[in-house]
Formats: structure tokens, C-alpha cells, sequence
């Protein structure tokens, strides 16, 4: 069986504090930008609810690349720059990114960013050169709520399969078909007594 | 207990544990990763068999290397606060300082010479300790910068200013419901976060109580939006329908509480029975229903009562219950709900909540000790309401100590709480300060009633010293400002918070050489004690005096030394705490002490700028200064990677506040009151509680368009706090208006 892997993230979980995407600074040396960022569902400014108080909702939306099927941001780029692994992480090679930032504009998931510094588009590679020494990608190392979780999502024995299936969870915009790898639990609704 | 997991490190790295030692209250166990002698990267270690880092701790190289460090000694060249600095040599500073205190300690006495230390480990603290008991001079004990209302209140039910007393009201295994009053730890308090998170998995019921929907609120089953300071009427209330259904725990209230000792009310104080025999004796005294007299408590068989009145040797006395009781007749639900704002029917629903589904946890957060200058009665009406329904645990508590006095080898310091420094300065009482050096701490940003401190206390100090990684508001007045070294710099003893936060005995060892010409604050107490002529104080290695630290004489340090805690950090031994510290040995909801102030119950009593009063009509809002993941107080407001994310103050305010002052989501505003105004962007957020508005705090003069948030708050002393323990800053106890700037 090949290899694919995956994200799980619980955003019943997820508190939107951020230390992933400072993670992600700290692992890559990224000055400004980041390869995930935490999005807040609910109000119109970051860590601020939706509906009228007292009844209101928020929860924490953290989105790194969606290692897609069929990556948009392969088909968008004219250099040939992004390329998927065998095993479905999608990257960018820099060296021949020319920064036209084409893929920016095609990926719905806005995962990709530029690097002014380095004239090139960067974004998550799921830490594929820690993953291929047997180490955990340095976010999900890092969360310190236990929310995210990384495997092999081809593998239904597998953790992340597993986890998949009992909360039924779901993954962003599927019905653009591009096929993500970064699969959510939903937040748990209140419970009344 | 040994650090287990692969760490994957450059070539050519070193990794060394130690501790983020930016001392959110957490001081989570860290993997430094050093290449060429310069920090590289961090990343969580093993810390209570978990692992925890955020994203302020990640960003320690950022505030490590930033270009804005002090990078030597510099003397003041022009007026206070203008900005005119000299590069002057460590030599030159040192006898500066030294001679000031020599002068001002001639002149005023030595206990005028105040110091502050802050955000630092034990042995740091331990050398201040020592260096200002060296001095003869002042520490000024800095808790009550917010902090310091729950351990009034404590102090008053337990009798012991433990840390919030919290584990008495949260150690249950498997809690059937989770009360969190005031707190947010989803976003501040993480290990705590954590522990509520997985019995809420487990089953448990999370209602969070609070006028702000926070990220924890978010993850409430409940939301109990109440207005500011009024926890202890919430409180009152669900023991007003605990009472009138019979819900409470009798078995616990006269086995652990003072509930059924008999109270004189001639004098408010406890009967003894030396007011009823002719003995000497301070025993406190029942009334047995069996046999209709007043006995001692201990006499097997009785029955105490918990409500009447009886007579006795001509007195008239009742069960402390019973006066419990007549304070909570007068908080029915519906009266609780024209306090708070919770519907009445949720305030009953929610007591016999509270009275069933046991155990219940509660986390008691600084909201509500800091929405109301009476805020140590918030905790007390909590930690009643916990008392009277048997939701107490007594099982493993533990108590540990380092012996924070072991530098104290030339005299001990005098202490003074921060609210009453005020006083000392301007009016000389209860002795004059006439220096202040501050370290590692930034009072002047951070303590409340800012232009009064500008305005009034800094023209009176004669000398103002700073020790510091950067040129903090607080240094920007000082005559004097030292680099300190930072975080990663210096070796440290990290010992048991005990709030639930973290348990270890952690050894922070220096990791990288002090940058630029910073020194580790002890290094500066040594140079300057040499220039004042004690060159054999503090000529020891760090490592040295955390042994002399870990010899405490007390059971859970003993046998441990520093060589072990470099291998690993370890929990203390376990030393269990017995029963309670009053001097009853059991809960108090009755506090003698108080009982000039009209405090000896947890009564409710209106915050001191209630918008019930007058001063409501000119400045109708509620001013809240919570606290951000972004930064520890005034930390990390200059750390680019998260000034990224969170990019500058904001006010926020309710879309129905906002829309009455014509405010429109993103204006320039100016918030204000009688003390001083703030100008800055609003945001509008449906989160806050309509009546109040936010500005998260930490932030500096120099990030707001004009003004500061701290020149709103005001710095009042509540009497009875001061009387039981000491005297809190309640910073949400603020009035404010604010106005659209067009």
C-alpha cells in the first residue's frame, strides 16, 4: 500500500494559541509569514466570537498546506517549481521558484506565502525531512493541547485513520476536488443539562 | 522521570534542558539547541511526563537577539524621562549606585532604599532577598499588582496565603462539573487548561463565569456572563437555592467548618469556653441538641447545631451557620440576578447544580478579585459555597520549600506590599523611600494610576535604578539603567509554584554567555555590594547558593542537591499538608478579624466604581485590562514574530456600546476618566460584555496614539485587605467613557 500522509486536527482541541505558527517560524527560519496559520470562526477580528452576546460561538481554524490529491498550485506554477512525493506531501522546490506567486492565487486554501527576502512562495512541507528521519512534524511536536496528529491517512489501521472515522471528520472546500490530506474534528456543540 | 524522547538536532548542536524562564507562572521544561555558543532554536521537553511550550517561549531568540538590548550601563544625561542617556562603564555605574545608597540610606535611613524584582527564578529572587537585607533596605513585594485578593481571601478561609488555596477546590479525580470563575487558562494558565480539558472529556460539565467570552467561554458547556466583580452575589445566590432545597452538606459543614461554632453576638467573636467555665481555656464551643447545652466540639456524641440561638453563662449566642445563613437569606435569586445579570432561574439551576453534580471543581481566577476592590470576597463567597457542599478535597496536598532566606547572611529586608510604596513616597509613611531600583520588572508601565506615578512619585524619589533587558517605560525614568542578562543567560532554581501550575524543582542552567555587556542580576549585586565595601557578599557560584537553597531543613528538599537536578528535574518529596492553617484548624467562612470592617462573612459588596454610583453618569463603562497570549505583561510587546499576529492595543467594545457613541468598528478613540485617557484603535467585539470595554494589558506608552490604559486604573487600598493579608490593585474596578476622536 502506498504511503499517503495526513493531518488530523481537533479544533474541539485547538485553543488558537498560535505556538503552531510561531512553529513553524522557529523550524524553517521564517521572518514574516508562516506555514500555518490560525484562522478565528466566529467574530470579525482574530479571537473575537460571532453572534450576540450572550449567545455567541468561536472556535480556532488552524490551516497549514492541504497536501492536496491534485495540488492546484502544481497546475498554477510555470516553473515547475511544485512537486508531489510519492507519498502526497507537495513541495516547493526553491531553487526554482521565480516568485510569480501564480500559486497563491490558485490554492483555496491560502496556505502559501511570499518571502520577500527570498523572492520565492513558501508554505508547509509537513516537516518532510524530520518526517523522513522518524520525527513528528515540529508543530504538531509543539501543540501544546494535543490537537494535532500526523500519519499515514492511506492505512486505515492507522492513528489518524482511526480518528478520522470515529469523528467523523471532514476536510476544507472537498467539494473543489482537490483532494486535501488535512482532515478536521468538529468542535463538540454545548452540553445542556 | 529522564527526558526519553529522540530530539533531531542540527549538526554540530548542542541540546541542553532548561527552563523557559519567562515565568508566565508555568515554567515549562525546554531543549535548548545551541550552535556557536548562540541560541537557536527552543523546543518543548519533558515536563510532568507531558511536554508544553507556547509561542511566547518559542520566541525566546527573538527577544534573546533582539537589536533593542541594553547593550551596556548608561547614565541619565538629561531630564527624566526625555531620553538623553551617557555610556558610562560597569565601574563607574556600580560606584553610582553604591554612593546614592550610601547618601539616601544616611539621610532617610536604609529602608528607604526600595527594591522590586519580578519575572525571575528563586535564586535571583533569593539574591535580591538577601542583597536588600544586606542593605538594610525595602523589598517591595510585588503580588499585588492584581494578584493578591485571592490570597486575602485564602488567608481568611484556610488560613494561609497558599497560592489561590486552588487545589483545595479543584484536586478531585473525576469531577462531575467544572466551575471556572474569572479565568481564562485556555489562553493563560495551559497545564490548568489541560487538566479542566480532559475531565471535561472524561465527562465532566465545564461552566465558565465570566463577563468576557473568552477562548475558555468558547469551550464552556455553560457561559455565565456576569457583570464585573459581582462573583460573590452569584455565589450568595446558588447558596440561597442550595439552602432553601436542603443541599448542603451537613456532615462536611460541622466536621470541617467553623459552621457549627457558637458566635457571641454581643461581640461577633467566637465563644470560648473560658467565657463559659471558669478555665483559661480558647477551646471553641457547640451547642449539643441532645442534650440542650453548650459543650466542647471534640465531646463524643453530640449533635452541634448549625442554626438557632442559644443562651449561655447569660449569652447570647448562634452557630456561625446560622449567621452564614441570615447573610444568604438576604441573596435569593432574584436578588443575585439584579447583581449580576444571570437570570434567576440559571442562579438556582446552577446552585443545586453546583450541590449534585459531585464533586464539583472550582477554578478561581484574578477576574473576579480584580473586577472589585473588594475582590478577596468574591474568593471567599466561592470557596463558602464549596465549603458548605462538601466540594473540598483534602487529599494530596503537598507543601514544599526552598530556603528563600539563605542570603540573608547580613540581615533580613524589610517588606512592603506595592500599594502601600505609594504612600511611603509621597507622604513618607510608614517610613520614607527615597530610591527605587528596579529588576527585571517594570512597576511604572505596569502598577496602576500611571500619571500619578510620573506625576508625583517619581519627582520624589532622589534615586531611581533599573535593571533590565531593555529600555522599558519604568527605565526610561531611572537615573541609572543596567543590562541585565536575559532569559537563557543565567543559571536558576525554578521550585513548585503550587497553583496548580507547575510541581518540579527545575535547575535553568545558563545556556549562552550574557550578550553585549549585560550581567546576570546576581553578578550586579555582587558589584555593587563590592563597591559598597562587602566584597565577600554573594562570591559564590549560582550552583552553590541553589544547594544552600535546596538545605532547607524542610522534608521536601531534603537529600536533594543541585548535581541532581542537572541531570533531571524532579517533583519534591512529598510532604503532605494536614487539615487547614486557621486558627480554628478548619474552613472559615467566619473571619473574626474582619469583623470591624463588616466583613467577617463573605457579604457582597459593590465594586468601588460600581456603575451603580454617581461617578457611573460621566463614565458609564467598565474598563477590563486583560491578560493576552501574546506577551507576559509588559514581555514580548517588541517581539516581531508575534507582534505579527498580534500587531497593536486595540479597544474593545460591544456592537451596542459602540453604535450608542457613534463608534464604527476600526475608529481612533479616546477612553477616559477623571485620572488620565488613552487614545487608540477600536475593535468591535461581540464578546464583550455590553457596559464594559477591553484593552488587553502589557502594552507601553509608545504603542497607543496617546496615553496609556494604566493612566484609568487607580491604586486605592482596600482596609481589610491589608488587615488580613495585604492590599490588591483591582484593576477592573475602573470607570471609564470613550469618545470616537474625529
Amino acid at each position: 500500500m502506498v504511503k499517503r500522509y495526513g493531518m488530523v486536527i481537533d479544533l474541539e482541541r485547538c485553543t488558537g494559541c498560535q505556538t503552531c505558527t510561531v512553529a513553524c517560524k522557529v523550524e524553517h527560519g521564517i521572518e514574516v509569514g508562516s506555514g500555518i496559520s490560525v484562522q478565528t470562526v466566529g467574530g470579525p477580528h482574530r479571537d473575537t466570537p460571532g453572534g450576540t452576546y450572550p449567545n455567541l460561538s468561536m472556535y480556532y481554524l488552524p490551516t497549514p498546506c492541504m497536501h492536496c490529491d491534485k495540488p492546484p498550485c502544481q497546475d498554477a506554477c510555470p516553473a515547475g517549481a511544485i512537486s508531489k512525493r510519492p507519498d502526497g506531501i507537495v513541495l516547493i522546490d526553491e531553487e526554482k521558484c521565480d516568485g510569480c506567486q501564480m500559486c497563491i492565487s490558485a490554492c483555496p486554501y491560502e496556505a502559501l506565502f511570499f518571502d520577500s527576502d527570498k523572492n520565492v512562495v513558501r508554505k508547509c512541507n509537513m516537516c518532510s525531512d524530520r518526517l523522513d528521519e522518524g520525527f513528528e512534524p515540529f508543530c504538531v511536536l509543539c501543540c501544546g493541547v494535543d490537537a494535532m496528529f500526523y500519519g499515514d491517512i492511506a492505512d486505515p489501521a492507522s492513528d489518524v485513520s482511526k480518528l478520522i472515522a470515529n469523528r467523523n471528520a471532514y476536510t476544507l472546500k472537498s467539494e473543489q476536488g482537490a483532494g486535501p490530506a488535512i482532515y478536521y474534528c468538529a468542535p463538540q456543540p454545548p452540553r445542556r443539562l | 522521570m529522564a527526558f526519553q524522547r529522540r530530539v533531531r538536532q542540527a549538526p554540530v548542536t548542542q541540546v541542553i534542558r532548561t527552563v523557559c524562564p519567562l515565568n508566565c507562572g508555568i515554567a515549562c521544561g525546554v531543549l535548548a539547541h545551541i550552535k556557536d555558543g548562540n541560541l537557536i532554536k527552543i523546543e518543548p521537553s519533558d515536563h510532568l511526563g507531558t511536554s508544553h511550550v507556547c509561542l511566547r517561549g518559542l520566541s525566546a531568540q527573538k527577544m534573546v537577539y533582539h537589536p533593542d538590548r541594553l547593550k551596556y550601563p548608561l547614565k541619565r544625561a538629561g531630564a527624566r524621562g526625555e531620553g538623553k542617556w551617557e555610556r558610562i562603564s560597569w565601574d563607574e555605574a556600580t560606584n553610582m549606585v553604591a554612593t546614592n545608597f550610601k547618601e539616601i540610606g544616611e539621610k532617610y535611613g536604609p529602608s528607604s532604599l526600595a527594591f522590586v524584582i519580578d519575572q525571575v527564578g528563586a535564586l535571583t529572587t533569593t539574591a535580591m532577598l538577601g542583597f536588600v537585607g544586606a542593605c538594610g533596605g525595602t523589598f517591595i513585594d510585588p503580588s499585588g499588582c492584581g494578584d493578591v485578593a485571592g490570597p486575602c481571601a485564602d488567608k481568611a478561609c484556610y488560613g494561609s496565603p497558599w497560592w489561590y488555596g486552588e487545589d483545595y477546590t479543584v484536586q478531585f479525580d473525576n469531577p462531575a462539573s467544572i466551575f471556572v470563575w474569572g479565568e481564562n487558562p485556555a489562553e493563560t494558565k495551559a497545564f490548568k487548561w489541560r487538566m479542566i480539558r480532559d475531565a471535561k472529556e472524561k465527562g465532566a460539565r465545564l461552566i465558565v463565569i465570566d463577563p468576557r467570552f473568552t477562548t475558555t467561554a468558547s469551550k464552556a458547556d455553560e457561559f455565565v456572563p456576569l457583570r464585573t466583580g459581582t462573583d460573590a452575589a452569584l455565589a450568595l445566590g446558588m447558596m440561597n437555592a442550595i439552602l432553601k432545597q436542603g443541599l448542603e452538606d451537613k456532615e462536611f459543614i460541622i466536621k470541617h467548618t467553623i459552621g457549627p461554632f457558637l458566635i457571641r453576638t454581643d461581640n461577633g467573636l467566637f465563644l470560648k469556653e473560658k467565657d463559659v467555665n471558669s478555665t483559661e481555656s480558647d477551646k471553641y464551643v457547640i451547642w449539643d441538641t441532645k442534650t440542650n447545652e453548650a459543650r466542647n466540639p471534640e465531646t463524643p456524641g453530640s449533635t452541634p447545631a448549625l442554626t438557632g440561638a442559644y443562651e449561655v453563662n447569660g449569652i447570647t449566642c448562634k452557630p456561625a451557620f446560622q449567621l452564614l445563613t441570615e447573610l444568604i437569606d438576604q441573596y435569593p435569586p432574584q436578588k443575585a440576578s439584579e447583581i449580576t445579570g444571570i437570570p434567576a432561574q440559571t442562579i438556582e439551576r446552577l446552585g443545586i447544580e453546583y450541590a449534585t453534580a459531585k464533586p464539583a471543581a472550582s477554578y478561581k481566577g484574578l477576574g473576579g478579585t480584580r473586577g472589585n476592590i473588594h475582590g478577596d470576597l468574591n474568593f471567599r463567597a466561592i470557596c463558602t459555597l464549596a465549603a458548605i457542599t462538601g466540594n473540598i478535597s483534602f487529599e494530596g496536598r503537598n507543601s514544599s520549600e526552598v530556603n528563600m532566606t539563605a542570603l540573608m547572611t547580613r540581615g533580613f529586608p524589610g517588606v512592603l506590599p506595592l500599594l502601600n510604596m505609594y504612600e511611603a513616597i509621597l507622604e513618607d509613611k510608614p517610613y520614607p523611600i527615597r530610591s527605587l531600583y528596579m529588576a527585571r520588572h517594570n512597576p511604572i508601565n505596569q502598577y496602576a494610576n500611571f500619571n500619578k506615578i510620573i506625576d508625583e512619585l517619581v519627582p520624589r524619589l532622589d534615586f531611581i535604578v533599573v535593571a533590565d533587558l531593555f529600555m522599558t517605560t519604568s527605565a526610561q525614568y531611572a537615573d541609572i539603567v543596567l543590562p541585565a542578562a536575559g532569559p537563557y543567560e543565567s543559571t536558576d532554581l525554578y521550585s513548585p509554584l503550587g497553583d496548580g501550575s507547575h510541581n518540579y524543582l527545575q535547575l535553568q542552567p545558563k545556556v549562552i554567555e550574557p550578550l553585549h555587556e549585560s550581567r546576570s542580576d546576581i553578578n550586579i549585586f555582587a558589584s555593587i555590594a563590592a563597591a559598597m565595601g562587602m566584597e565577600e557578599y554573594l562570591d559564590k557560584s549560582p550552583e552553590e547558593y541553589i544547594d544552600q537553597m535546596l538545605a532547607s531543613g524542610h522534608p521536601s528538599t531534603e537529600g536533594i542537591t543541585v548535581e541532581q537536578l542537572a541531570e533531571n528535574p524532579r517533583l519534591p518529596n512529598a510532604h503532605a499538608i494536614q487539615g487547614f492553617g486557621t486558627a480554628s484548624g478548619r474552613f472559615e467562612f467566619y473571619t473574626e478579624l474582619l469583623k470591624p470592617f463588616g466583613q467577617e462573612l463573605p457579604v457582597y459588596l459593590e465594586p468601588m466604581e460600581s456603575p451603580k454610583t454617581p461617578k457611573a453618569q460621566d463614565y458609564p463603562l467598565t474598563l477590563l485590562t486583560t491578560h493576552p497570549k501574546y506577551r507576559i505583561h509588559s514581555m514580548f510587546a517588541n517581539v516581531s514574530w508575534i507582534r505579527e499576529i498580534d500587531q497593536g492595543p486595540v479597544l474593545e467594545i460591544n456592537p451596542a456600546d459602540a453604535e450608542a457613541r457613534g463608534i464604527v468598528d476600526g475608529d481612533t478613540v479616546r477612553a477616559f476618566n477623571n485620572r488620565g485617557e488613552v487614545i487608540l484603535q477600536t475593535w468591535i467585539n461581540s464578546g464583550i460584555r455590553p457596559g464594559s470595554v477591553n484593552i488587553c494589558q502589557g502594552w507601553s506608552p509608545e504603542h497607543f496614539i496617546g496615553g496609556t490604559y494604566q493612566a484609568m486604573t487607580h491604586e486605592t487600598i482596600n482596609p481589610a485587605q491589608q488587615a488580613i493579608y495585604q492590599p490588591n490593585i483591582a484593576q477592573y474596578d475602573t470607570l471609564v467613557e470613550v469618545e470616537p476622536i474625529t
